[in-house]
């Protein structure tokens, strides 16, 4: 995989030396821009100035909608203040052709964790902490994600993370 | 300015020395294992790195596995597994017998009662005072290590929060570690007291870290992983 | 013994009072080398790492089997690993071998491998290649704002005045746990009046820290601590894995965030297992790069009194800071702990990182006199300013601030402490009064603050908490209370977490919210003539220092 990925950073790289920085490429208001778009680049970089017709909410608001006159008349809700699954995918993919794949890993995993709810996310994060929980617990947790949240990324590392906690003694009780 | 007690530090670092040549420990890249091993064994209970007796004190008993306190009116005090019986006193000299007599007679002071156990799980402070809140009928306790850094907990915070906690052990006096204990006893009332006033003194760092670090790792060696809490009886008279 | 009166005379200097201890490898009191170490090696099957630095897979603890599975880019790992660590580090230093052509080295080493490299440095070697690897083009320092007594109106005024002297990043903690939110509040709205585009932290505990960031009143976190052998990592209460997730919570909710190691926490924590400082703090390096994180702060950080007090230690130290880069990782390099009575050691201290320039050259400069600093003191406080400013001057280095003017500082405090004087108010939290207002104005220390009730704002904290409160209630306070200028920047950082441009490496922003990142602003240096310059207007101003006479007036 590594190894497409350097080929790609590589022409990535060459490209942004001498095209012009493509800004009409990319499709407006489209929330999930998996499918068929045009990757980032670190041309691209950075979305707010250069794309923010595609930076929205999870909910769809556009960030340029967040002004100080609707924060006062209480139009501005937490919701529309956070970073959405697409936004975090483009960043990832803007660290990538900047040749860093591992942060692009995690972007991967936060465009997951965008869908769970602060409270359940601690509360997740803290289960993983050491001797907090029972391997079957730790499972249940894996399926949660990716089942309620379709969060198969994160569930693969979670369910590794039990491998290892088994190897190494890190289940509740163990300490 | 506090001077270095060049002795203590001499002494603490020959001992340790003689203990880890005396235990026979063989060093190789898996270390950690070789410590940990134990842990999964049918018993479950480990050994402790260190292999020398505790020593024998007339004030400070051991007597059998902690009992979970029932009664609302109690704060428990858990010294970390070298404290007393290995070591005898904190950072700057301050004998450990002087640091739990004042600490409970913060708690005393205030109406309540203190009990103390020793833990032997962790030799870090805040994991003790998480352990400990479990055997509090309060729900409060607090942890003292051998070096003197000591933390006020409460159940169902997080192990490594903290209601006050006093990171900067060479500057604790034993008034300190008196008020401590009675704004300890003050939050198993449920009152709100003013915490005990940090202070700070950014030299102590400097001049106690390597010290510090010495204590702290001789502390280590009394760990016994999956060990229960042991109840001290005191006898300061 | 009769003394000889010279040497009598030496042992009253201040550098007698710090802590020397003679190297012990078996607890890990060495800098670097440890006869323990293990040596370098690798053997990759299909893609996987089964082998390395001497274990077996089957050998592995957690630490080494996330490394091998996240950290390693495996495709490359036999060949890097089997050149000359000498050839590597000559690359390193050789200005015409450009970083771009050694992180893919780099990035391709085991932990082990990569101690070996950094061992064959010198110091000047090492300020060489930090020049050239750090990620960021534009060197940074970042400060400290606390005070003991956690008062939230003189916060709010030294984030203020922070802010003006040009610290783009500044972090605060609390003396008493239970105070996070209001110190998190005091010091966002402080910044943002002292200079907009600033971002601000408060470290607590790690579930609250990520709390406070969800809810608005902190843009990053850095606290979030990593150590290099299994037992000490759970002892602070963590897994790599259980990091790695809450590396992916931070950047679901637009939070940048990086990790925290350092040298000396293993021995600190008693479970360094017998290997070197750099060794471990290698391991943690490489656990940060696998959990996919932008940076890390690094360089002994809070354990400084420990690789400090052995030979070589401070070499270590430019060396772990140089490693972090050469993953390509964010650093910010430590210098941020009270280190030494000598100011001699002091300045030794410091120069590494000052001469090569870095992302953060202090991960904590204490922007206010170490009296006050909650962090135990830092290497240089705001006392310290004007000698750093003659530093700057003299070296012509930009090493992350600028002098400012008594009146403006005098009048951004005064505007911050009032702005959060209003904040206060609209939240229905304990009155800030005016006289409060006036004393933060001029303030040296927290000893200058009228007494504030600790346990109302104890129970207003948690107030916060159980309220619900978030950034948009406190733009609606500000804005209500006349404060329509902080509103909007308040807002505006609030905006940059929908869009995530500062979650990439080594990000910034200046005044007008550009933001300054590895991205694009990427390192280039590749001998004189190229890299990071100061330019005229900067210089003018670092030129401008308070105690310079000016010719003509003479």
């Amino acid at each position: 995989m590594s190894e497409i990925n350097d080929l790609i950073n590589k022409i990535v790289k060459e490209a942004g030396q001498q095209a012009p920085q493509s800004e009409t490429t990319v499709p407006t208001r489209k929330v999930d821009n998996q499918a068929g778009h045009t990757k980032m680049t670190a041309a691209d970089y950075p979305l707010f100035k250069k794309h923010p017709e595609m930076v929205n909410a999870p909910n769809g608001k556009n960030i340029n909608e967040i002004t100080i006159e609707a924060a006062i008349n209480g139009q501005v809700k937490p919701e529309d203040l956070r970073i959405a699954p697409a936004t975090l995918k483009a960043q990832g993919e803007i660290a990538e052709s900047a040749g860093r794949g591992a942060l692009k890993s995690n972007f991967d995993r936060a465009a997951e964790l965008t869908a769970i709810p602060d409270e359940r996310l601690l509360e997740m994060y803290g289960a993983l902490r050491p001797y907090r929980s029972t391997k079957e617990e730790l499972l249940a947790i894996a399926n949660e994600l990716e089942n309620k949240y379709n969060a198969k990324i994160t569930a693969g590392f979670v369910r590794e993370a039990v491998e290892m906690y088994g190897i190494r003694k890190k289940f509740k009780g163990d300490n | 300015m506090v001077e270095v007690n060049e002795d203590l530090l001499r002494q603490i670092v020959k001992q340790v020395i003689a203990e880890a040549q005396e235990v026979d420990r063989k060093v190789d890249f898996r270390g950690s294992e070789v410590t940990e091993k134990p842990a999964s064994t049918a018993s479950k209970i480990g050994q402790p790195e260190a292999t020398d007796a505790p020593l024998k004190l007339d004030w400070f008993k051991r007597t059998g596995i902690a009992k979970k306190g029932t009664t609302t009116d109690e704060v428990v005090i858990a010294v970390l597994p070298g404290f007393a019986e290995h070591m005898t006193e904190n950072m700057t000299g301050l004998a450990h017998k002087e640091i739990l007599r004042q600490t409970i007679a913060g708690i005393e002071e205030e109406g309540l009662k203190a009990r103390v156990i020793k833990v032997y799980r962790t030799a870090d402070v805040s994991f003790a005072g998480a352990e400990a809140d479990g055997y509090s009928g309060s729900g409060v306790a607090i942890a003292i290590q051998s070096k003197g850094t000591t933390i006020i907990h409460q159940k169902d915070l997080e192990p490594l929060s903290n209601l006050e906690l006093f990171p900067q052990a060479p500057v604790i006096t034993p008034e300190t570690y008196r008020a401590i204990g009675r704004n300890a006893a003050r939050y198993a009332k449920g009152e709100s007291p003013t915490p005990v006033p940090t202070v700070n003194d950014q030299m102590s760092r400097v001049q106690y870290q390597a010290k510090s670090a010495l204590m702290h790792i001789k502390e280590t060696k009394y760990v016994v992983i999956g060990k229960e809490p042991e109840e001290v009886e005191l006898n300061f008279s | 013994m009769k003394r000889q009166k010279r040497v009598e005379e030496l042992e009253k200097r201040p550098v007698h009072l710090d802590g020397f201890v003679d190297e012990w490898p078996e607890e890990g009191l060495i800098a670097m080398e440890s006869p323990n170490d293990p040596k370098p090696s690798v053997r990759v099957e299909n893609g996987k790492i089964v082998e390395m630095d001497g274990k077996t897979e089957a050998e592995f603890d957690l630490i080494d089997q996330f490394i091998a599975k996240h950290a390693v880019v495996t495709k490359d790992a036999e060949k890097v690993m089997a050149m000359d660590s000498l050839e590597i580090a000559n690359k390193l230093v050789d200005p015409n071998v450009r970083r771009e052509d050694i992180i893919p080295i780099t990035t391709a080493m085991t932990p082990a491998k990569a101690a070996d490299v950094i061992s064959k440095l010198n110091f000047a070697e090492m300020i060489m290649a930090s020049q050239k690897m750090r990620p960021r083009k534009t060197p940074a320092t970042q400060a400290h704002v606390t005070n003991i007594r956690d008062n939230p109106v003189l916060l709010a005024a030294d984030a203020a005045d922070a802010a003006l002297r040009g610290f783009p990043e500044q972090e605060t903690t609390t003396a008493v746990a239970r105070y996070a939110p209001l110190n998190a509040i005091s010091i966002m709205v402080g910044a943002q009046t002292g200079r907009p585009g600033v971002i601000t932290q408060c470290s607590v505990e790690e579930a609250m820290e990520l709390n406070l960031g969800m809810r608005g009143f902190t843009a990053y976190a850095e606290t979030i601590s990593v150590y290099g052998t299994e037992r000490v990592f759970t002892d602070g209460d963590d897994t790599p894995w259980s990091k790695g997730f809450l590396a992916s919570c931070y950047a679901s909710r637009g939070l940048k965030m990086r990790f925290t190691s350092g040298s000396g926490s293993e021995v600190m924590m008693g479970y360094a297992e017998g290997k070197s400082m750099l060794y471990l703090e290698t391991r943690c390096i490489f656990i940060t790069k696998g959990c996919g994180v932008q940076g890390l702060q690094n360089g002994a950080v809070s354990c400084i009194g420990i690789p400090g007090a052995v030979p070589s230690g401070i070499r270590e130290v430019l060396g772990e800071n140089l490693l972090c880069m050469m993953l390509d990782i964010e650093c910010a390099s430590g210098n941020d702990q009270a280190f030494s009575h000598s100011d001699i050691r002091r300045t030794e201290r410091l120069l590494g990182q000052f001469i090569a320039g870095t992302d953060y050259i202090s991960s904590g400069y204490s922007s206010v006199p170490n009296y006050d600093n909650t962090f135990a003191g830092s290497n240089t406080d705001a006392t310290d300013y004007d000698d750093y400013y003659a530093m700057q001057r003299d070296l012509k280095i930009n090493a992350g601030i600028i002098p400012a003017k008594e009146e403006d500082l005098i009048k951004v405090r005064n505007k911050a402490a009032r702005a959060l004087q209003a904040v206060f108010k609209a939240l229905d939290l304990p009155v800030i009064t005016d006289e409060e207002v006036e004393a933060a104005t001029y303030a040296y220390t927290s000893k200058d603050m009228p007494e504030r009730n600790m346990v109302e704002d104890m129970k207003a904290a948690q107030g916060i908490l159980d309220r619900n409160i978030t950034g948009v209630d406190i733009i609606k306070g500000l804005y209500e209370g006349g404060f329509q200028d902080i509103a909007e920047t308040v807002l505006k950082l609030l905006q940059q977490r929908i869009a995530g441009d500062f979650l990439q490496t080594s990000a910034i922003f200046d005044k007008d919210w550009n933001v300054i990142s590895a991205v694009n602003n990427g390192n280039d240096y590749h001998g004189p003539g190229t890299g990071y310059h100061i330019d005229d207007e900067l210089w003018e101003k670092i030129k401008a220092i308070p105690m310079a006479i000016n010719p003509s007036n003479v």
